[in-house]
Formats: structure tokens, C-alpha cells, sequence
């Protein structure tokens, strides 16, 4: 029976190792779910968020130079300003939701390392084919690089 | 009307699957063959019955019949024609008939080949398939019907979500679903034995070629949806841990550890508790994964729209773990194993620790997928774990199964002598310290990759060794070295197909490794004609151009890449979809032995003059893909039906 | 004693499901529109029959205002018998139900008008300038406006029956003016 006992000794072992391990990892990488209004009653410099809120219009700058993009995020309550070096995913806009991941910062702003657009299944925009805006975009790549 | 004819084949095809069903279940009960012979037949008529709802749906596809509501939403006046096809399958209702089709097909190659011959166990595996086709049936005619109408009929569709328009499209969703419906039949025999009592090892050699068809479908799709991500999502990943992932990968993990313990209940006939569970876990974690993927639970780029399918899925799921796991205790005693556990050191001790390190990465993706679920419910917080606490905990865990990889095919049966040891692993682990040993002195600093040159290297020379060595005894009863070789492979399938397979894992690995350690990106903008560099490339901005095709139109960047010489042209761009919120990148790549460039289109200026791209390098990243094709010729061996049975 | 313990195996599986069916008790948190509690922009339009379409006419009654389009499928196609059928239950209530269509063919919208049967009053954005005062980004959007002209209220996506009774009927119990 010892070697019996043996096996389950070695197996409660891995047990415990697994567990310390995911212990470990969990609270390394835990990133926390907040909205604006969360984050702005008591931000935490250096702790991993997950913020979801939605593009303030009028607050989006982009620097194509120097890949700097900032905006502000809101939740109709509260606002919290971002920043995110590098272009933002093909969903991102003003007026729309996005789910950022990042950290808060002790300069007092969201610098987000992560951008996720939401899309929305029920939704469709008012892009036709014959909408003016395509027209124009069309024209003015055509008249270039022929 | 067509959406009127597929709704009332569905209904029927729903009400003979569950005729069949109970019939099998009293004809085993009773013993009467009549109603197993009616339970065939049913379910024959309910495999030509979902054929044909699925070859009408895809007439009303090809057609643009947009009467039909599934119809509408999937496809529209400018879809291409094969995506009309493979569209079918695109959203979650398609994916539900695709579903029931191949579980209505693995039925009725069931019957084709255990009818006779698998005596007691053949009717209740066949009950348990048609319960289980027909609870998809179910939801197909109650969740999530494909044949709804539309009225009034739009003039025009919505369309396929433009990320489906891929190649990927085509067979990733078939193999990865080949895979799951094929590890219900495992499920089904181990539910037949649990049910006749006959818990030996018949329902075992009854499975073992669906489970290794089953696991190679199933590493066939995954190893495809990683390519599909990384050539479309444009962002040089193969692989995120997102719970829809995760849900195609622990079945895979634990079908992957009941191949190996299958063959220590065939030598030993110990491990009878452990295999039953482990073929319950693996279908109930693929039901976890249909469940996940459609019930909105647990947010995910991937998930399809929730409804009242979800709730559907957890009951069918709750029935199956608490009928599976009451059945394993009613037969509890005829479970207990015969044999024993001889020694740590030993081949069955090897497969069993493969066993558990698979099962603890198993678990160890599955908590961190309902880890929001699990924190939301203990403390009212929302946290989630990202990549880092999957990849922290599993690289050791895969590490150490690629080190048993080596072990356990050489090592001895029982008890392993330090004789047998020494033997077998001096050469491959001294050349494994060898290795590692290089990998430093060329400059490698990583602990990491030099763990992984050590393994696999270790694991190369077992295989090596072993070979080396039965083809030598060939040679010395006088066969020649060609006939040698191929007859090896072919009398000793099962085994020479496994070290292909293992041989496809450490090219897998090394590519991982690889594409982790070394792997460079940037992100600049550029005006047109200026140059960026990478990792010894430079890549010119030529211009913008766009493009007008049938369902959208494009905006093409052009890049002249060199390295001192030309090398050529990257083109990636950005599709507009007029039904889309947003238009769609679409990523170029030159793939390379060594290293892959890798260029997506991100902003660009109106006027054609500027553009912000996204570059990678990207290293080894096709070792994964080439070992996945050594991993499919593997898999191809080990199924072949064996000419001359070695014990 | 050993042969009953074995019964608890089947119950190991209880607490997975359990923590799975707590998920369905999760919801995903709504994203709120900076719009909402703002006043609602005004317009005069025609309708598709010519009638004039002035939003300032309804003041004092809780207005309903849904951004649609005949190509915009399958949600706009939902929403439509959900719309007719409570604006006929809540007319004589104080409530209007306006239909603005964006971006379409006007043969389109009343081909769509007639498949529906809609008889709220529906005029055709054609310059754009009202999808573009009420941040219209998609098709279907739908702003409650309560009886003082506040937005109070933006869905996005089909609207339910659900949903407007339950906005309809807190907005009507509020007095007209402040």
C-alpha cells in the first residue's frame, strides 16, 4: 500500500504545484473591468484595466507622424482621457464603443496598450455604394498613382 | 415555400431521430432486433433528410432566395459564388445543420461497420447518437431554425461578414466540426459499456480509430484557424487564448491524453476509471465549447449572437455530465483497475504523467476562461486573465510533455532498469545538453529556447535511436535497408505513425518558440516614397491605388521590400464593405523558411500621400505550419488498417 | 458506506453548471449615448405623402423618433411591425411615432411602407442634416424624446415591444412641464 500512497502523495503534489502556479498567474495578469465612472472614482496607478466606455466626438486627435492618438472616453457619467501610441483598429471612432485595455497612470491619464472596437451584430451603417462619401474617396485614390 | 419544405424536413427528421433513438435503446433492452433494424432505418432517413435540408439552404443560397431569413442575412446580391456556398455555414443557425449533418453521417458509418460484430454494445452506442442527433435537431427546429421566412422579401441582403470571405472559411468549420462529432462516438461506446456493464477493453478497440480520425480533424482545424488568423485579422498572431479558442482546445488537450491511455488499458488493463472519465470530460468539454461559442456567457471576438440556444446547451450539457457520471457510479466496482502501478519509473508511469500534465493544462485554460464568471460570482468584481497567465502556466506544462514525448515511447513496460535507462536516453540526452550547449554559444540567451533545442533535440534522437535500432535488427535477419524501412512503417503503423506525429509536435514547438523569442514589430508613417527598416529590410511606400470589385472596394498600398537586393512587392490593403460599420484590413506577407514580413495597411491620408502601416518580422512561424503537414502524414499512417497485428 | 460515497461523483459536475448558469444572469453593461439628456434637435420635413413633418408641432407629447432604411436588413425589418403596432396602441395616448429614412430611394421607402403597412408619419431625410443633428451613425436608431423635447433615450439595433413600452410608459407618467 506505501506505493499506493506514493502515487497519490506525487499526485497531490502536482495538485499543489498547478494551484500555486495558477494562483500565481492569476493575480499577475488579473486585469480589472471598469467603466469610466469606476476608474475616475478611484484610479489606481499601475493597475491592469479593462476599460469600456465610448468615444467622446469631437475628442479624437491623431498624429500620423508620430502615431500619438488621443481621445477621451465616457460613460455619460464620467469621462477619463487615453492615450494609445499607433493607429486603433478599422472599428474605432468617435461616437462609437471601444473596450480598452491599459493602465492608469500617475500623469493623470489612461495610457491604453490595447484597443477592441465593439461591433455590433444589429447594426448597419448608411454606407450605400452610391453614398457620396465612397464616391469622393474613390475618386480622389484614382486620380493618384496612375 | 422552400423555407416551408426545410422547416417541416427539419421537424421530421427531429421526430425520427427520437423514434430511433428509444427504439434502439428497448431493441438492446429487450433484445429484440426488430427495433434495433427500425432504429437503422430512422436513422438513415434522418441522414438523407438533413442532406437535403442542407442541399436546399444551399440552393437558396446559390439562387439569393431571400425569402429565406438565414438566406438574407448571409449573403447579397454581390457575394462571389463559393462564398454563396461556404457562406452556408457562416453564422449559427448554418453552423447547427452543418452540426447535425456530420453527426447524422458518423451514424450511419456507425452502423455500417459495427452492426455486426460489436454485439451487445452496437445498439446503445447507436440509441446514444440519435439521443444526441436528435437534441441538435432540436435546437435546429426550436433555437436556431435555418428556414425561417422573410416577409416581406428584401430586394437585397445584408451580405457575409467580409472575414469570412477566406479560404479559411471553407475548411476551417469543417475540419474543426469533423473533429467534434467524431469524438461522439467514443462517447457513445463508453456510454454502451458503462450501460451493458462490459467496461473491459472491446468498447476501447471498438473507438480507437474514431478517436485518432476525431483528434486529427480536430489538430486539423485548429492548426488551420491559426493560419486563418494570421493571415487575415492583420495582427501577426496565430493564437490569443480567446475563450472561443480555448473552447476548441481542451478537448483537444484531453482527447489527446486519452489516445495515449488507451494503449496502457490495453497492455496493463489498468486506467478503466481514468478512460471513461476522460472520454465523458472530452464530450462534455466539447459541448462546453458549442455552448460557450453560441450562449454569449463569456464575451469573445468570435462568439455568434446569444438567445435561448444558450439555455438549451446547458441543459443538454447538464443531462450528459449527470447521466454520464451517475452511470460511472453505478458501475464503480466494475471499474476498478486489475494491474497496478509497478514503479515511477516505468512506460505506464510516463503516459500517465503525460496524462495528467494534459489534463492540468486542460484545466488550466478552462479556469482561466470562466475566470470573469468565477470573480463576478465569489467578489461582484469583473476581472479577466489575458494571455500571460495561459502562456505562463502552460509553457512549462508543454515543455515537460514534449520531454515525455522522448520518454515514454522507449522507456520500459513495468519497471525500468537503470540498464534499460542508460541505453535508451545516454546519446539522446547527452546531445540534448549538446544542443543547448550550442544554441548558448551562438548567442542564444533565452532560458526558453534553449529548453526547447534541449527537448527537442532529446526527443529527435529517441525517435533516432529507436528506429536505428529496429531497422538494424531487420537488416541483420537479411532484409535490405529500403524494404527494412518502409516495412517498419507499415507493419508497425500505429507506432511509426505516432513518431511522425510526435516528430510534426517538435517542429510545432520550435516554430512557437521561435515566432515568441524573436519575433520584431514596429509601426511608423510614411510619406510617399520614404523607407522604414526592420530586422535588415526596408520597405519603400510606392503609393496608394483603388480598386472596385463585385460586393466592395479597395484601397491598395503598394511597398517595394529589398534587403540589399529587391525582393519584391507588398500589397496590403483595406476592403470597404458597403454593409460593413468599418472598413477591413487585409494583410501581405511573404512567408519564408526563416522568417516571415509581414505588412498591414493602417491609416492612410485622403489624398494618397501618406500612409501608417504596421511591419512585423515574424520568425519560424512556418515550422507551425509545416508541422502540421508531418503531423497530418503522421495521423494518415497511424490510421491505415493494420496488415500484420503485433501484439 | 463506500457504495453510497460513489454517488457523489455525478454531483462534482453541479458547481461548473452552476457557475455557468449564473452567466446568463450577467449582462453585458450598454454603452450610454453622450446625447441623452439633451434637447432633441428639431426638424421640418415632408412626409412621403407631402404633409409637412415638424417636430416642434408635438411639443407636450412623447416623441418617438426611428432612423430606418429599406436596405438596412434584418433589423430595420424587425422593428417595423413592433413600431406600427405600438404606435396604433399609444396614439391616442400622446404619443408619435416618426419615421425618418435615410440615404434611400423613395420608391424604396414606399415600397417598404406599403409591405409594412406603417401609417406613422414618414419623411425622407434627403439632405442628411437631421441623421447628422441626432449623431445617427447606423441603421436602426431610435430616440425617445419625452415631453419637455429631451432625448432621454437611444436604441440602437431593432427596437422591441419591450422596450418601447417600457420607455413610453415612464415617459408618458411625467408631468409636460417642469
Amino acid at each position: 500500500m506505501t506505493r499506493q500512497r506514493k502515487f497519490i502523495a506525487g499526485g497531490v503534489v502536482i495538485a499543489l504545484a498547478l494551484a500555486y502556479m495558477i494562483y500565481a498567474g492569476v493575480t499577475q495578469s488579473a486585469v480589472y473591468f471598469v467603466t469610466p465612472a469606476e476608474l475616475r472614482a478611484a484610479p489606481v496607478p499601475g493597475k491592469a484595466y479593462r476599460l469600456g466606455g465610448m468615444v467622446v466626438p469631437g475628442s479624437l486627435k491623431w498624429e500620423a507622424r508620430s502615431l500619438d492618438l488621443s481621445f477621451s472616453l465616457s460613460d455619460g457619467t464620467a469621462t477619463v482621457p487615453v492615450r494609445h501610441k499607433g493607429t486603433p483598429p478599422d472599428l474605432f471612432g468617435e461616437g462609437r464603443g471601444a473596450v480598452l485595455e491599459g493602465s492608469w497612470t500617475a500623469e493623470g491619464y489612461f495610457k491604453a496598450n490595447l484597443i477592441m472596437a465593439k461591433h455590433s451584430e444589429e447594426y448597419k451603417a448608411p454606407h450605400d455604394k452610391s453614398e457620396a462619401g465612397y464616391r469622393e474617396l474613390l475618386k480622389t485614390l484614382r486620380g493618384e498613382g496612375r | 415555400m422552400t423555407a416551408d419544405l426545410g422547416y417541416g424536413m427539419t421537424i421530421v427528421a427531429l421526430g425520427l431521430a427520437l423514434y430511433g433513438g428509444v427504439s434502439a435503446g428497448v431493441g438492446a433492452r429487450t433484445g429484440r432486433l426488430a427495433l434495433i433494424e427500425s432504429a437503422q432505418h430512422a436513422a438513415l432517413g434522418v441522414f438523407v433528410l438533413v442532406t437535403s435540408c442542407f442541399a436546399l439552404l444551399t440552393y437558396a443560397f446559390l439562387t439569393f432566395d431571400f425569402s429565406v431569413r438565414y438566406v438574407a442575412t448571409n449573403t447579397n446580391l454581390g457575394t462571389p459564388f463559393y462564398y454563396r456556398i461556404t457562406g452556408v455555414w457562416g453564422a449559427l443557425e448554418g453552423s447547427i445543420i452543418l452540426w447535425s449533418w456530420m453527426l447524422a453521417l458518423y451514424t450511419v458509418i456507425l452502423i455500417v461497420r459495427h452492426r455486426v460484430g460489436a454485439r451487445e454494445l452496437y445498439p446503445w452506442a447507436l440509441a446514444t447518437m440519435l439521443g444526441i442527433l436528435a437534441f441538435f435537431l432540436l435546437v435546429m427546429t426550436v433555437a436556431a431554425p435555418p428556414f425561417q421566412r422573410q416577409v416581406p422579401v428584401p430586394a437585397d441582403g445584408r451580405g457575409l461578414n467580409p472575414l469570412l470571405e477566406d479560404t479559411g472559411m471553407i475548411t476551417h468549420p469543417v475540419a474543426l466540426y469533423l473533429g467534434f462529432t467524431g469524438l461522439t462516438v467514443p462517447f457513445a461506446f463508453a456510454m454502451a459499456a458503462l450501460i451493458t456493464g462490459r467496461v473491459g477493453d472491446t468498447w476501447l478497440v471498438l473507438t480507437r480509430r474514431w478517436t485518432i480520425v476525431a483528434w486529427y480533424f480536430l489538430s486539423l482545424g485548429l492548426l488551420i484557424g491559426g493560419w486563418w488568423s494570421y493571415h487575415v485579422l492583420g495582427w501577426g498572431g496565430y493564437w490569443a487564448w480567446d475563450p472561443v479558442e480555448n473552447a476548441a482546445f481542451m478537448p483537444w488537450l484531453t482527447a489527446t491524453a486519452f489516445l495515449h491511455s488507451v494503449m496502457i488499458q490495453e497492455r496493463r488493463r489498468m486506467l478503466r476509471l481514468w478512460n471513461i472519465s476522460l472520454v465523458i470530460l472530452t464530450f462534455g468539454l466539447t459541448l462546453f465549447g458549442t455552448f460557450l461559442t453560441r450562449s454569449g456567457v463569456i464575451a469573445s471576438v468570435h462568439a455568434f449572437t446569444q438567445g435561448s440556444i444558450g439555455i438549451l446547451f446547458l441543459s443538454f450539457l447538464a443531462l450528459v455530465l449527470l447521466t454520464a457520471l451517475g452511470l460511472v457510479a453505478w458501475r464503480w466496482e466494475a471499474l476498478r483497475s486489475e494491474g497496478e502501478l509497478d514503479s515511477v519509473l516505468s512506460r505506464e508511469s510516463a503516459f500517465l504523467l503525460n496524462n495528467v500534465l494534459l489534463v492540468a493544462a486542460a484545466f488550466t485554460v478552462f479556469f482561466g476562461t470562466v475566470f470573469p464568471l468565477l470573480s463576478e460570482a465569489a467578489r461582484g468584481v469583473k476581472v479577466s486573465v489575458g494571455a500571460p497567465f495561459f502562456n505562463q502556466i502552460n509553457v512549462p506544462l508543454f515543455l515537460s510533455l514534449v520531454f515525455l514525448m522522448g520518454v515514454g515511447p522507449l522507456i520500459a513496460w513495468r519497471r525500468a532498469s537503470l540498464d534499460n535507462l542508460k541505453r535508451n536516453f545516454l546519446w539522446p540526452v547527452a546531445l540534448g545538453i549538446l544542443a543547448a550547449a550550442l544554441a548558448f554559444a551562438l548567442g542564444v540567451r533565452s532560458l526558453l529556447a534553449a529548453l526547447t533545442f534541449a527537448t527537442t533535440v532529446f526527443v529527435a534522437v529517441t525517435i533516432a535511436v529507436d528506429f536505428t535500432r529496429a531497422t538494424r535488427a531487420r537488416l541483420r535477419v537479411g532484409e535490405s535497408l529500403l524494404p527494412a524501412m518502409g516495412g517498419l512503417l507499415v507493419r508497425h503503423n500505429r507506432r511509426y505513425g505516432g513518431f511522425v506525429v510526435h516528430l510534426g509536435i517538435l517542429i510545432v514547438a520550435l516554430g512557437v518558440m521561435g515566432s515568441h523569442a524573436w519575433s520584431v514589430q514596429t509601426e511608423t508613417t510614411l510619406h510617399r516614397g520614404e523607407t522604414a527598416e526592420l530586422a535588415g529590410y526596408r520597405f519603400r511606400f510606392d503609393g496608394l491605388t483603388a480598386v472596385e470589385e463585385s460586393n466592395h472596394f479597395k484601397v491598395v498600398g503598394t511597398f517595394t521590400v529589398s534587403n540589399g537586393r529587391v525582393l519584391g512587392v507588398l500589397q496590403p490593403a483595406k476592403k470597404f464593405y458597403p454593409q460593413e460599420q468599418a472598413p477591413i484590413a487585409y494583410v501581405d506577407y511573404r512567408l519564408g523558411l526563416r522568417e516571415d514580413i509581414y505588412l498591414v495597411l493602417g491609416d492612410f491620408a485622403r489624398d494618397g500621400s501618406q500612409a501608417t502601416i504596421k511591419l512585423q518580422v515574424n520568425r519560424l512561424v512556418s515550422w507551425i505550419w509545416i508541422g502540421g503537414v508531418v503531423l497530418t502524414l503522421g495521423a494518415l499512417l497511424a490510421i491505415l488498417p493494420e496488415r500484420h497485428k503485433s501484439a | 458506506m463506500k457504495r453510497l460515497w460513489r454517488w457523489l461523483i455525478p454531483l462534482a459536475a453541479v458547481p461548473v453548471l452552476a457557475l455557468l448558469a449564473y452567466g446568463f444572469r450577467v449582462s453585458p453593461r450598454d454603452i450610454p449615448s453622450p446625447l441623452v439628456g439633451r434637447p432633441a434637435p428639431g426638424f421640418a420635413l415632408a412626409t412621403l405623402e407631402g404633409a409637412p413633418l415638424d417636430l416642434a408641432v408635438h411639443g407636450g407629447k412623447v416623441v418617438v423618433v426611428n432612423f430606418w432604411a429599406s436596405w438596412c436588413y434584418p433589423a430595420c425589418y424587425e422593428e417595423a411591425p413592433v413600431l406600427e403596432r405600438n404606435w396604433r396602441g399609444y396614439r391616442e395616448r400622446g404619443v408619435v411615432v416618426v419615421g425618418v429614412d435615410i440615404q434611400d430611394k423613395r420608391e424604396a421607402a414606399l415600397k417598404f411602407v406599403g409591405d409594412f403597412g406603417l401609417t406613422f408619419p414618414v419623411a425622407q431625410d434627403l439632405k442628411g442634416t437631421v441623421s447628422v443633428d441626432y449623431g445617427v451613425y447606423g441603421v436602426p436608431e431610435t430616440f425617445f424624446v419625452d415631453r419637455r423635447g429631451q432625448i432621454r433615450l437611444k436604441h440602437v439595433g431593432a427596437v422591441t415591444d419591450e422596450v418601447f413600452k417600457a420607455t413610453v410608459d415612464r415617459l408618458l407618467a411625467e408631468p409636460a412641464s417642469p
